[in-house]
């Protein structure tokens, strides 16, 4: 008994011991962000999107887009094309490492060239697939030449972050990317896998140093927990609100929300090729049936925006303007469906993930509530990632299913997967088709907003898909925080936030 | 020592079975060239991947090639974080291990007294107290717990943090929680074991020879009681571990039990197996030191 208890006491010594080493005291004067996703690596080359929020705390591209999607100068100063296949960047004079050194054109081409080299594995690579070689032509221009001319270079270029030739020569591209030496507003102090990253200002920064001292990104999962952490004030900053916790931000004077619609649309595609949705009129009944402003107050709690009838949301270039969503009208629903011999409905299905995009079980259980009530019996299936996976390669994702295509601030980016390319969808549509590959490979920024314009004119009456919603981007924060709003993209912009 | 010996070669028989496991069924539930490539892969891509790893070859050929890389301590490279899988899972490990520990302890440091007291005071109130406090955390979900916990210790009394890992303080809330869940049993199993020992002919003639009722407890019933109580230390490791994911999640604490889930929704094949892995070297080499507890309370029981 006694050796019994003896051994549970040094146990629980043992672990205590442990604990004494291991201290989180928060620095003075630091920035505390609640992140939802919180990336497995902090390299350029890995991970999902949701990295580059972590990546460009340190790293900076040539080009950046801002918080509304629109481009911005930050490695390079200002681009242009020199030919229809060749841009020419100027970059940035004066912008050091943060070891000191001073950022070159050879750190440029060095990046693009190690990034599109078919043996490097790089996350993000297909942004600047087209690019088929650099060319330095002094130490502050660097030329870019692509295979066909590509408006969307610059675009492209802004999820690619510039990384310094020398000390990733000297350490090799796994070393030194797991001590970022970067230009960015934030220097590297540690990475703890799935806890937090911490970052201190860079004094240096040719943007100015950053109104914060320190910096710490701390992983928080669990929605609840999250709302809990800013609700205590052990952070400043919490990403993605659940929507069914607004109101204990709201209730309280010292807590804020903001919300961004972010360039994600929310969409229920059909499988057109087969019955009823080989119609357009029955795919015309369900968008009537939907009550799309309804469920945009309850299943997102008023925030982000229903989409106008088109796949892009307001802010995203190749928006048209002259297209409205088509209103909630039950009884045109009801006599469309007739119409299209289906006077008795028909049994029909939604597949969806879950916690793949805000509240997306929610929605789809909504509209498979207001499509039945139309006469289309709709039931809801959720599906596992790994089984998507599969259904989306097998080419049979279900008479209908939904899912978030988003654009960052182009039409480019989201309406190629309604081209016969893309495997995305099943419709098809050879106008669309021909005016995607001209908007692609011209210069000429007006041209290119015509045939987005048009390209959505198709889809609002083919409707491929149920254009419902810009979903939003819904952060929480203390009212002593100044300067900060969340970004369209969802990537992290920090340099200028303080906390009173 | 030889006892020790035998039973430590023997450790790599169950693991390979979890791991054949683990392996036959993710691969049966999704094809990973899907996964790792999404749906603009060239053939080519496609074929070269396949190749690598083996898919174009029957299931228990690929686990060959799988255990032959696995014997050279290779588990592969994680799909996301393009790192050796073992080394993301390593560093989750410590974080784990600490909750785990801390949680057992504490279980064990308050389920068996109060075990100890029901029996002692049978249908008592003591007894009747602390079994209906057992069934109560017996059914209250971990994951309902934890938030309440957060919101009276972290939010109304503003005594502990709300998450995340870090001094003291920080583990108090999951090692609650873990523990609520893992106490109910102990307190059950002890009040049973106690209970039957004290119907024992020794322990009547020992209170019949004048032991009073607190040394023939401490001498005679706890040494022998204690036994079975023991053997449920060793039981509840797989339990713990499924609780510790779930704790794991709510407190934003850095673990391998997060990890691993997430690493099976992406498929991520090297981390589910490295981390399946490693946590069941843990409960194998914790039931070996179960075994050993064992023998050292109980001489009857013959290490061989």
């Amino acid at each position: 008994m006694k050796r019994f208890l003896m051994a549970i006491g040094a146990m629980a010594l043992t672990v205590t011991a442990g604990i004494g080493a291991s201290l989180a005291q928060t620095p003075k004067d630091t920035l505390v962000i609640g992140a939802a996703v919180f990336s497995d690596s902090i390299s350029p080359a890995a991970g999902g999107y949701l990295t580059l929020s972590f990546v460009y705390q340190t790293w900076e591209p040539l080009v950046a887009r801002d918080a509304d999607d629109k481009l911005v100068p930050a490695l390079a100063e200002r681009w242009e094309a020199v030919e229809p296949t060749k841009w020419r960047f100027h970059l940035r004079r004066g912008v050091k490492w943060h070891d000191g050194t001073p950022f070159t054109a050879a750190d440029v081409k060095f990046t693009i060239d190690y990034v599109t080299n078919p043996q490097t594995v790089y996350a993000r690579k297909s942004r600047i697939a087209g690019v088929v070689g650099t060319d330095i032509v002094d130490d502050h221009t660097v030329e870019i030449r692509t295979a066909t001319p590509s408006a969307l270079l610059a675009r492209g270029l802004a999820d690619i972050a510039i990384e310094q030739k020398a000390s990733t020569e000297k350490l090799g591209i796994k070393e030194a990317h797991r001590k970022p030496i970067g230009t960015g507003p934030w220097k590297y102090v540690e990475w703890i896998a799935g806890d937090r990253y911490d970052l201190t200002a860079n004094p240096d920064y040719w943007g100015g140093p950053p109104a914060m001292k320190n910096l710490r990104l701390r992983s928080l999962p669990e929605g609840a927990t999250r709302v809990a952490s800013l609700v205590a004030g052990e952070t400043h900053i919490i990403e993605e609100v659940p929507v069914d916790l607004l109101p204990s931000i709201e209730k309280r004077r010292n807590l804020k929300i903001d919300a961004v619609e972010s360039s994600v649309s929310l969409v229920l595609s059909f499988d057109v090729r087969k019955p009823p949705f080989n119609d357009v009129r029955v795919r015309q009944a369900m968008d009537y049936a939907i009550d799309k402003k309804t469920m945009l107050q309850q299943m997102l709690g008023g925030y982000g925006s229903v989409l106008d009838g088109q796949l892009v949301t307001r802010s995203t270039f190749g928006y048209n303007p002259n297209i409205k969503a088509r209103p909630f009208d039950r009884a045109k629903a009801k006599a469309l469906l007739a119409e299209a011999g289906y006077a008795k409905g028909f049994d029909t299905k939604i597949n969806t993930m879950q916690g793949r995009y805000l509240s997306d079980v929610d929605i789809a259980n909504a509209a498979a509530g207001m499509m039945t009530e139309a006469g289309a019996r709709t039931t809801v299936n959720v599906l596992e990632g790994a089984v998507w996976a599969q259904l989306d390669r097998a080419r049979d994702q279900g008479p209908i299913y939904q899912v978030g295509w988003f654009s960052v601030g182009d039409a480019d980016f989201n309406t190629v997967w309604y081209t016969d390319g893309s495997k995305r969808n099943y419709w098809s549509n050879a106008e669309f088709n021909k005016l995607w590959e001209e908007a692609r490979s011209t210069l000429d920024e007006g041209a290119r907003l015509k045939a987005y314009n048009r390209m959505m004119e198709i889809m609002h009456e083919e409707v491929p898909s149920i254009f419902l919603f810009g979903l939003p981007r819904i952060s929480g924060r203390s009212a002593s925080v100044q300067g900060w709003q969340p970004s369209r993209d969802s990537l992290l912009r920090l340099h200028k936030v303080s906390v009173k | 020592m030889r006892y020790l010996l035998r039973r430590l070669l023997l450790v790599p028989v169950p693991l390979i079975f979890v791991i054949a496991f683990v392996f036959v069924v993710l691969r049966l539930t999704g094809d990973p060239v899907a996964i790792y490539l999404g749906l603009d892969a060239t053939p080519e891509q496609e074929a070269v991947l396949r190749a690598e790893l083996h898919l174009d070859e029957p299931v228990v050929v690929q686990f060959g090639y799988f255990l032959a890389d696995l014997a050279q301590g290779d588990f592969g490279t994680s799909i996301q974080f393009k790192r050796a899988a073992m080394e993301v899972v390593m560093e989750r490990l410590g974080a784990t291990l600490q909750l785990l520990t801390l949680g057992l302890a504490f279980a064990i440091l308050l389920g068996i007294p109060a075990g100890v007291a029901c029996a002692v005071w049978k249908d008592k109130l003591p007894d009747f107290a602390l079994s209906v406090l057992a069934v109560i955390g017996q059914s209250m979900p971990s994951f309902w717990l934890g938030i309440l916990l957060i919101q009276l210790f972290a939010l109304d009394l503003g005594w502990l943090p709300t998450s995340g890992r870090g001094g003291l303080e920080h583990l108090v809330l999951p090692t609650v929680t873990l523990a609520t869940f893992l106490i109910p049993n102990f307190i059950l199993v002890t009040r049973v074991s106690v209970l039957e020992t004290m119907r024992e002919q020794f322990v009547v003639t020992a209170r019949a020879r004048g032991a009073g009722a607190a040394r023939a407890l401490w001498r005679h019933v706890l040494p022998n009681a204690i036994n079975p109580v023991v053997s449920l230390i060793g039981l509840q490791l797989g339990r713990l571990m499924g609780g510790a994911v779930i704790t794991e999640t709510i407190f934003a604490w850095p673990g391998v039990g997060r990890l691993m889930v997430s690493a099976i929704f992406q498929r991520d094949v090297p981390i589910v197996i490295a981390s399946v892995f490693i946590v069941a070297v843990t409960i194998i080499l914790a039931n070996l030191l179960v075994d050993l507890v064992q023998a050292a309370i109980d001489p009857r029981i013959r290490l061989r």
